[in-house]
């Protein structure tokens, strides 16, 4: 058995990933919780590179990596933390729906195994694919098969943005019966 | 037992020598730290007509040396309510940034070396060619935000993580108008990558006008002749992703003590400047690529230097070398010309108001960007007719 350089990738990748999610879930401090998320956004982007899917990667590094994710730890630094540590951990409501959020993403993850199988193992990964070529067939997925689905998604983030600026809008904030 | 095979070179000397360049190339950014923190220190001080430090050694080059002596004997500390993973890790990951977008940019001629029963070995003066340069420069540079809100929140202090929350706001909304403004570049070369941008502005100024091919012999090939308005802002976004004046509100001394580096000394605050410098470094080899030409030298190809070297020395490695050695040159003349700018703007401007901070970076550059990118669309449509 030969173990080649884009195998020990793989396996370090995928270890560090599996890892770094297992630490989302497990750490009790919000603010670890994200930065772990972050740090498995980057071994994905890792992951997504090791296929060559150069753009998908560089993507997945500059929005959830870079932009998302610290926002998220940006905010998570400017809450006062001692109730949320408490709320994150113990209770049996939080018991509840934890265990409501395990079935569901079992669910989720047996249904996509199910409906992917025979896409995942019939399709073989061209090598050595040129990033500008192969971020070229990608926009041209986007743009002309995909079109309406992209532009529906960005309407739905614009209507996202515009209601996040409305709430902030209302007199004194969300908060305003308190 | 599983054999291991690195994808590293065609045989074991190119391996080694491909891991020995990726050493040299980090060092090349750390060594040029010291000689960057001189210039500034002599260049403030000539700005503002004094001396500056010129006791050490000649010119005062040897002061860096016993400043980094002084770094590493520093009593090691830590905040006691600091978390110390974050607090040990925040000036590692500093460093990585700038490290690995370095390592992924053409700093010369690829060299071919060849012997009389080895080779030939295609060396590219180079860490690692991607093929995706701007993406992942782009990408990689976006996780230094990373750094600085480890630092702010493992220093357990509050000017700390003031001076974090300013900088990652600051380091998000610029990064926006850094990205808009490549994106002009990406559609004038239509290419990510580095070595092919730099390749296809190599000759005399060449475009196409209303159907005909204009060439002007007078001036370069140059990006920036392309997209001027993109070289600005790509410029003035870089001042604030590496956290310079007049953008260098997260370690604003006057209102927050010295930002997220607050609870930072020795060695570790040394590795935040070395992060800074290497941002400074890395914008200004991208700038030189992007709008500059990279490493070419108006007026002659690679090939006839080569002849030129091969005239002195013959045909073979050594004429390989010296062009190599040439051109790389000729990109750092460029680069060190960027870093002293960044180093007397920094020295003349005033720094910004965090409100005009902000108005500068959403309401007039990310407009002027979006701009410049519908822009070049049309005008590369129309044209290209």
């Amino acid at each position: 058995m030969t173990l080649t350089a884009q195998d020990l990738l793989f396996y370090i990748l995928g270890g560090l990933s599996l890892a770094s999610a297992l630490g989302v879930l497990l750490m009790t401090n919000p603010i670890y919780s994200a930065l772990c998320l972050a740090l498995t956004m980057v071994s994905l982007a890792g992951l997504y590179a090791s296929m060559q899917a150069w753009f998908v990667a560089g993507v997945q590094l500059i929005v959830y990596a870079g932009a998302v994710m610290v926002l998220f730890v940006m905010v998570l630094m400017l809450f006062d933390l001692k109730s949320e540590v408490k709320a994150f951990s113990r209770g049996a409501v939080a018991g509840f729906m934890k265990l409501v959020a395990v079935g569901l993403m079992t669910g989720a993850f047996l249904a996509a195994i199910y409906n992917s199988a025979d896409t995942l193992l019939g399709t073989s990964l061209a090598a050595n694919v040129d990033g500008t070529a192969s971020t070229k067939a990608l926009a041209q997925m986007l743009f002309g098969k995909y079109v309406f689905a992209f532009e529906a998604m960005g309407v739905l983030l614009l209507i996202i943005a515009i209601g996040a600026v409305a709430l902030s809008r209302i007199e004194g904030g969300t908060h305003a019966d308190e | 037992m599983p054999q291991i095979q690195l994808g590293l070179g065609v045989d074991s000397t190119e391996t080694i020598i491909n891991v020995i360049k990726m050493f040299a190339l980090f060092l090349l950014m750390v060594q040029l730290v010291p000689l960057l923190v001189w210039v500034e220190r002599r260049g403030s001080a000539f700005i503002q007509n004094r001396y500056g430090p010129n006791r050490v050694g000649p010119l005062g080059l040897l002061q860096l040396l016993a400043d980094a002596v002084k770094f590493l004997f520093k009593e090691e500390f830590r905040p006691k309510k600091g978390v110390a993973f974050m607090y040990y890790f925040a000036p590692v990951m500093a460093l990585l940034p700038g490290a690995l977008s370095f390592a992924s940019i053409p700093l010369s001629v690829p060299i071919v070396l060849k012997g009389e029963n080895w080779g030939p070995y295609n060396f590219v003066l180079q860490g690692y060619d991607l093929g995706i340069g701007i993406v992942f420069i782009l990408g990689i540079s976006s996780l230094g935000v990373y750094s600085l809100l480890m630092a702010g929140w493992g220093s357990s202090n509050k000017y700390s993580l003031m001076g974090a929350l300013r900088a990652s706001a600051q380091a998000i909304s610029y990064e926006l108008a850094l990205s808009l403004s490549l994106v002009g570049i990406l559609m004038v070369y239509g290419t990510f990558s580095f070595t092919e941008i730099v390749a296809q502005q190599q000759g005399p100024l060449t475009f196409n006008f209303m159907g005909t091919q204009q060439v002007w012999n007078w001036l370069p090939n140059w990006g920036i002749f392309f997209q001027p308005l993109g070289a600005l802002l790509f410029f003035a976004a870089t001042f604030a992703e590496a956290n310079r004046l007049p953008f260098d509100l997260p370690e604003a001394e006057g209102e927050l003590v010295a930002g997220f580096h607050t609870e930072y000394a020795g060695f570790k605050l040394l590795m935040f400047y070395i992060g800074e410098y290497g941002h400074m470094l890395v914008a200004s080899c991208l700038l030189a690529t992007f709008y500059f030409g990279g490493y070419n030298i108006p007026g002659v190809t690679p090939a006839e230097v080569t002849a030129f070297f091969a005239g002195f020395v013959g045909e073979g490695n050594l004429s390989q070398i010296l062009t190599a050695v040439t051109y790389h040159v000729s990109l750092l003349l460029r680069v060190l010309l960027f870093l002293w700018i960044f180093i007397h703007v920094r020295w003349t401007l005033p720094r910004f108001r965090y409100d005009q901070l902000m108005d500068l970076g959403w309401k007039t550059m990310l407009p002027w960007a979006l701009f410049n990118a519908c822009a070049t669309a049309v005008i590369l449509w129309l044209f290209q007719k």
